[in-house]
């Protein structure tokens, strides 16, 4: 086990800077999940810590120890990879024991090893079988298996769950999660999937080319996102976001309305402010109750929830979502209602979470 | 495949699958039926289906050309060496081809393609002197050398589609479960191109024991393949003895035809350019 930390890593594909400077402290023990849209780096900072791809610059530390220079092996970190890249050629019992062949490790130790790790994820009765013979969902549990088979410091996981259905998904989600409480091994997990980021993580990193916008708790970056790419970015559906000029308390929407009441920067704060709102925290209202007023477009129901999507008067789209059925159709004119204090506060000008 | 033939179009077929069939197993039927028969039955007309088999051939062969034999010998030397050679050379090649990509290894590539183009006998004949300063000229060493050279290029990109077919993630793995880039190699990718490496060294075994033109040029007697002595059977002084010839042809055909038969299905893996499933 053992703590990993990033300090001023900068990478460099050619000309081309893809990870400026990033600095990131993983502690022992902890689960950290690393997230953000495709092509942002997510891969590269993990294959940099595995020891695939050279760092240019900046230091990486794995237990106290500075790793820059030293091969996989040498780091004691295990990878799940997102095909799998289990060896084709060979049976499942082999392919978790490639890496103690290596190193030499004797006849009990291996079936001792295996033995254990097909017993955490019940693998036994596949055992003799080759990679081809195995679903979507085995191939996945026996990579696990070939990452824990060796005990390492840290786990890496590529976003491991991308290939399967989304049922099995949400099930491995629950295993690998479970599988760490149980080997409390430090785990780095890359996903572009803010739902796995939010259901499994300690530690939420949220990057966007290259850089950590956000890093902490999932429910802290959930309820105070430190900027709108960090705001939209987390939840389901995405946060809706109303620009308007403000002045003292009261944010001027435009034709859609006015708000006021949630927050007060006084004199100098910035006067243009972009406003948040999670669809959850939105409540639908006879039309003549509520400040805004918007035309209903679209209604969705999942069963558990009713999601509508609602026109204002300037053309934006605010998506509301809420619990159970509501009885609401497309068309209808209805009033959005919501509590001040829940609102988040923007400066749109910098993207900047404004302190309510 | 669907099996709604109409009787017309399964006539074509038929057809069309015996012709084939004639024009390619014909000559050889002929030829290795003609060996077991008497010199004087060989071309009489309409040929004789049916008639006592003799070894007699075989046995003159024995006898009279028994040169035949040496040679069979300096050909399955030089086919299996050139074959090991370049099964050797390409997969490396493949490898880094596929594996270490830079401006380098493309420019290398197109080279090996053109050369591949041009007649070999262009790129081979200025080789002479120098073959014969290095005395290297009627050694094995040389046929095995340029049959091997012959092949590398086409061979080293076929094994590359294998290698490009692999993904990348797999010598990822290795490396994180601690593997040297040897043992990568051994363990693992040899494993996952044996088709390509099997597909391979059929095209330059058979090249290499059929081939005529380089033997003659640079053998005289000590490294001299069979098709020589074939093609003196055919010159002899006293008229060609077809009975003999043939039974050279054919014992000739032999290995050829087991080795085309028992791989098959790697022959046609590799002109299809690989098929490794992750
Ligand atoms: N080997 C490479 N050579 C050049 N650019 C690369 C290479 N690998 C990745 N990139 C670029 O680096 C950026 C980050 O890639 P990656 O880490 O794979 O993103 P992610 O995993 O977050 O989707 C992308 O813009 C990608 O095009
Ligand atoms: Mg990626």
């Amino acid at each position: 086990m053992a703590e990993v930390r990033l300090s001023n890593i900068r990478k460099l594909y050619g000309k081309i800077e893809i990870i400026p400077s990033l600095d990131l402290d993983i502690d022992d023990g902890e689960f950290v999940v690393l997230v953000g849209p495709s092509g942002c780096g997510k891969s590269t900072l993990l294959r940099m810590i595995a020891g695939l791809e050279p760092i240019n610059s900046g230091d990486l530390m794995i237990a106290g120890a500075r790793v820059n220079d030293l091969s996989p092996k040498e780091r004691n970190i295990a990878m799940v990879f997102q095909n799998y890249a289990l060896y084709p050629h060979m049976t499942v019992r082999e392919n978790m024991a490639f890496s103690l062949r290596l190193a030499k490790a004797d006849k009990a130790t291996i079936d001792g090893h295996i033995g254990r790790a097909s017993e955490i994820l019940g693998l036994a009765p596949l055992l003799e079988r080759l990679p081809r013979q195995l679903s979507g969902g085995q191939r996945q549990r026996v990579a696990m298996g070939r990452a824990i088979v060796r005990d390492p410091s840290v786990f890496l996981f590529d976003e491991p769950l991308s290939n399967l259905d989304a049922k099995l998904r949400v099930q491995m989600r629950t295993e690998i999660r479970s599988l760490h409480d149980r080997l409390k091994v430090t785990t780095i997990y890359v996903t572009h999937d803010q739902i796995e980021a939010m259901t499994m993580a300690d530690k939420i990193v949220v990057l966007r080319e290259g850089c950590v916008e956000q890093a902490g708790r999932p429910m802290d970056l959930y309820s105070r996102p430190a900027n709108l790419f960090v705001a939209t970015f987390l939840g389901s559906p995405e946060m809706n976001l109303l620009p308007a000029t403000r002045d003292a308390a009261e944010f001027d929407l435009g034709e859609d309305g006015k708000l006021s009441g949630g927050a007060d920067f006084g004199e100098t704060g910035p006067r243009d402010i972009t406003v948040g709102v999670r669809p959850h925290d939105i409540m639908l209202k006879p039309a003549d109750q509520a400040k805004l007023k918007a035309t209903v477009a679209v209604v969705e129901r999942t069963g558990a929830e009713t999601v509508v999507t609602c026109t204002l008067p300037s053309g934006r789209h605010v998506c509301a979502a809420m619990p159970g059925q509501v009885a609401v159709n497309a068309g209808e004119q209805v009033g959005l209602g919501f509590n001040p204090l829940q609102l988040h506060y923007f400066d749109t000008g910098s993207g900047k979470a404004l302190a309510a | 495949m669907h099996n709604s033939f109409s009787p017309l179009e399964r006539f074509v077929r038929g057809l069309f699958l015996a012709f084939m069939l004639v024009w390619s197993v014909g000559p050889i039927f002929f030829i290795v039926l003609s060996s077991f028969k008497r010199q004087v039955d060989i071309f009489v007309y309409p040929p004789k289906l049916i008639f006592v088999p003799t070894i007699d051939n075989y046995l003159k062969l024995a006898t009279q050309w028994n040169g035949f034999f040496h040679a069979m010998g300096n050909s399955l030397i030089v086919a299996i060496g050139a074959t090991v050679l370049a099964g050797i050379v390409s997969f490396l090649g493949g490898y880094a081809y596929s594996r270490y990509r830079s401006r380098l290894t493309s420019w290398t590539a197109v080279y090996m393609i053109a050369v591949r183009v041009l007649p070999p006998i262009v790129v081979t004949l200025p080789l002479f002197p120098v073959v014969d300063r290095l005395g290297l000229s009627d050694t094995h060493i040389l046929l095995i050398l340029l049959y091997a050279t012959f092949w590398v290029s086409l061979n080293t990109m076929i094994m590359k589609n294998f290698f490009d077919q692999i993904p990348y993630e797999l010598d990822e793995a290795a490396y994180v479960d601690g593997a040297t880039e040897w043992q990568l190699v051994t363990r693992i990718l040899i494993r996952l191109t044996l088709q390509g490496m099997a597909a391979g060294s059929i095209f330059v075994f058979v090249y290499a024991w059929n081939e005529y033109l380089f033997a003659m040029i640079f053998t005289t007697n000590n490294a001299k393949t069979a098709p020589l002595i074939l093609s003196e059977l055919m010159g002899a002084i006293d008229g060609t003895v077809w009975g003999v010839l043939f039974a050279g042809v054919t014992l000739q055909l032999v290995p050829v035809v087991l080795l085309v038969t028992l791989a098959r299905r790697y022959l046609i893996a590799g002109l299809t350019a690989g098929s490794v499933k992750g």
